[in-house]
């Protein structure tokens, strides 16, 4: 008898990094979850997803069908529709598109249809104004979506795969929105490691609606008109009671994302330098890379300060920042969204962040920093924030807000 | 395709219905009856889908009951083009990709005349330029927006008082805008398979129509003139009866165009004066004499231009 062989070393088969836009990263993610309906409509900066889809269903890289569509309100109407027959579905959009679909966007999260779409983030119209804002995603903040917010090209194409995943869970049932920096995630090209399809398969099941619109499945009515007096409220309770279960899901999901693929993020709150932080940098997006370098050199230069990336804002970890900016004296808030007219004249994500700490035992000092309007903000502008940020820990600021990459009057 | 009779006789209507009891349309709701016709023809294997309007709210509300016992599915009053594309869509890829058994399912939207000739005018355009099997597109024409209390479409007659044209001392028509004719525009669309008009007079004509629809290889539209009591200030016995007027008087065409061939359906010999069908009806009791006679010499030059079609098989569009 021969003597037992050793066992080879197990090796985890290591996908080649290829070198993709923001764009096409999306578009691969999409295909490696084998969606079934897809819907286009043109606008920038998020066209190139739909471009790359568009090709690879043409070369026969994978099988769905992609409808051309007359407009985002019929773009988002169809993937809401196809959905509840019970299809795996995908769109996007960017700014004023998302604005034209409003109407077909809210119902499907009322509806409980779990769509996943892109947001390639945009400025509003008027004027025509293609630079990045965060206007249009953080429109739909308050109707039930679920939005992350992606970082880098890599996390962009891996949150894609862990939208269907956490969306089409029977524990949550809502549409979900990946934003995209516009230009900056979207047209940027950075060397990206793919989901294997034999990864994709273990992570994500197939989509499994618990009633679908379909003659087999028997005769059923779908958001047919109700009394208030009825169900009202409580079909408003059922949404927002998913939209809570929605975090415990992400949690786990992102856990099993990493044990299939050895990519681990931190489910809602991505932080650097954080641990003996005094002053803190809280903002999210592609320009976090940016903010990171600033707050790193300051370190190295002695200053006790850190980041918070936010990858949720939907549901929002209001705990989990409750606990990272505990002991903080000072932060800033960095947004390329507004509130015109709103309370001190600070952002979006600011109110978020507001909120959030007036249930903290000690309040940092908050301070908003706007980069409004889509003119591309540098390493010095958030620079010139760390400092005004540290200043305010000792001397009383003047305001809330300050806008920057402003002409003229700066901060 | 021909023109294939599925139901030749009122004997062969069957007798379940797929649009029930416990809705709360009026007293003689021509698009309830309507509803009930369409989709006795549909059949079972169908998903209904409804934009807002009358038969959106009217209908599947009171103590969360539902009058479909087919799948159905609301959609925004400019969404009934486009969901419908997304439905038959899902269930094509579905069935190609093997995740769904493969079978004949029919997609019909009841949208009404705001919803399909206004609002959602686009949507339906561009569901009607795609290729889908068993689509049907059901403009169900009560020439109003009733649901919100009986305002102008583009689809109101000339002549109508509404509560957005009400006819007054110094506006003394009502409406003074022409009808939309949305059979024409489905018409316009290349290579669109079936394209029909219709009323709830003759029956077995609109549900013939829906199996022709359905069957015809292609997306589809039927335009259906259904009186409303309420918007046309008319009996709720009268429904019926104003169908059979508005063909009688020629003020509604029945035809229909199977793969590019035109086909007249019905010729009122003799031809009604418009005055039978409009006296019965309270939107139109501020017209003059002179104003009917004017509307019956705008019917008469229109049927030229049916006869011319009917003459050549192909469409000769009257405006
Ligand atoms: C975007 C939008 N605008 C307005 C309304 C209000 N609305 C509800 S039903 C309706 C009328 C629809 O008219 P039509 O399609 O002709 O159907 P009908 O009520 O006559 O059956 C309107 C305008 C709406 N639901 N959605
Ligand atoms: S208003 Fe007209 S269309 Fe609406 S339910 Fe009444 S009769 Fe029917």
């Amino acid at each position: 008898m021969s003597a037992i062989k050793p066992m080879p070393p197990i090796t985890i088969e290591k996908p080649k990094a290829k070198v993709w836009n923001g764009a096409r990263a999306i578009a691969e993610a999409v295909k490696i979850a084998d969606v079934d309906v897809i819907a286009a409509y043109p606008i920038r900066p998020y066209t190139g997803i739909m471009n790359a889809l568009a090709s690879m269903i043409a070369n026969g890289e994978f099988t769905a069908d992609i409808i051309v569509a007359d407009s985002e309100h019929s773009q988002f109407e169809i993937v809401k529709h196809a959905s509840a027959v019970g299809a795996r579905v995908f769109a996007g959009s960017s700014g004023v598109g998302l604005a034209f679909a409003a109407e077909a966007i809210i119902v499907t999260a009322l509806s409980q249809l779990p769509v996943v779409a892109a947001i390639g983030t945009r400025a509003l119209d008027d004027p025509g104004n293609f630079g990045m804002e965060w206007s249009d995603a953080l429109m739909f903040r308050d109707f039930g979506w679920l939005i992350s917010w992606a970082k880098t090209v890599q996390e962009a194409s891996d949150m894609t795969l862990v939208a269907y995943r956490v969306a089409e869970d029977r524990r949550v049932l809502l549409p979900h929105f990946i934003a995209l920096d516009g230009a900056a995630i979207t047209h940027v090209a950075t060397p990206v490691v793919p989901v294997t399809k034999e990864q994709a398969t273990n992570f994500l099941p197939p989509y499994r609606p618990p009633y679908k619109l379909d003659p087999a499945e028997g005769p059923i009515t779908k958001a047919q008109h109700i009394a208030p007096s009825l169900i009202g409220p409580e079909q408003r309770k059922a949404v927002d009671v998913a939209t809570k279960r929605a975090k415990q899901v992400i949690v786990e999901a992102w856990k099993d994302f990493a044990k299939y693929t050895g990519r681990e993020y931190p489910p809602f709150i991505e932080t650097t330098g954080m641990e003996d932080a005094e002053f803190a940098l809280v903002s999210m997006g592609a320009y976090m890379k940016d903010i990171e370098l600033v707050a790193d050199r300051l370190r190295k230069k002695g200053m006790k300060i850190g980041t918070v990336r936010l990858r949720y804002v939907r549901p929002f970890p209001a705990e989990e920042l409750l606990k990272v900016l505990d002991g903080v004296k000072a932060a800033g808030v960095i947004e390329f969204g507004y509130s015109f007219g709103s309370p001190f004249g600070t952002g979006s994500l600011y109110h978020e962040v507001a909120t959030t700490l007036y249930e903290a035992g000690s309040k940092p000092e908050l301070l908003d920093f706007l980069f409004l309007g889509g003119r591309e903000p540098t390493v010095e502008h958030f620079t010139q924030v760390a400092e005004k940020v540290m200043e305010s820990a000792h001397k009383k600021p003047q305001k809330k807000a300050y806008w920057l990459t402003l002409r003229g009057e700066d901060i | 395709m021909s023109s294939q009779v599925a139901f030749r006789s009122v004997k062969e209507i069957p007798g379940v219905d797929y649009y029930t009891a416990g809705r709360r349309t009026c007293a003689g709701c021509g698009p309830a009856l309507g509803y009930r016709l369409i989709s006795k023809a549909a059949g079972p294997n169908t998903i209904f889908i409804g934009p807002t309007g009358c038969m959106y709210v009217a209908n599947a509300h009171q103590f969360l009951t539902s009058p479909y016992s087919v799948p159905w599915h609301h959609t925004q009053l400019g969404g009934g083009g486009a969901a419908a594309i997304g439905v038959a869509s899902a269930l094509r890829t579905l069935m190609l990709k093997g995740k769904r058994k493969l079978e004949d399912i029919n997609v019909v939207v009841m949208g009404g005349d705001g919803a399909m000739a206004d609002i959602g005018f686009s949507g339906l355009s561009m569901g009607l330029s795609y290729d889908y099997q068993r689509l049907l597109y059901v403009v169900y024409d009560n020439e109003a927006y009733m649901n919100t209390g009986v305002q102008a479409s583009s689809t109101t007659p000339w002549g109508a008082t509404t509560t957005f044209t009400p006819a007054g001392k110094v506006k003394p028509i009502g409406n003074t805008r022409l009808k939309k004719n949305m059979a024409l525009v489905a018409a316009a669309h290349p290579k669109v398979k079936y394209v029909a008009t219709a009323t709830l007079w003759p029956p077995l004509d609109l549900m013939n129509k829906v199996q022709r629809a359905l069957n015809s290889g292609g997306p589809s539209l039927i335009h259906v003139l259904l009186p409303c009591p309420k918007g046309w200030f008319s009996s709720p016995a009268d429904t019926v009866n104003l169908s059979r007027l508005a063909i009688e008087t020629g003020m509604w065409a029945l035809w229909e165009q199977i793969e590019g061939h035109f086909k007249l359906n019905y010729r009122p010999k003799p031809r009604k004066h418009v005055r039978e069908y409009l006296t019965l009806q309270g939107r139109f009791s501020h017209l003059k004499e002179e104003d009917m006679d004017k509307l019956d010499k705008m019917i008469e030059e229109e049927w030229v231009f049916w006869e011319e079609s009917a003459k050549v098989g192909r469409l000769v569009v009257p405006y």
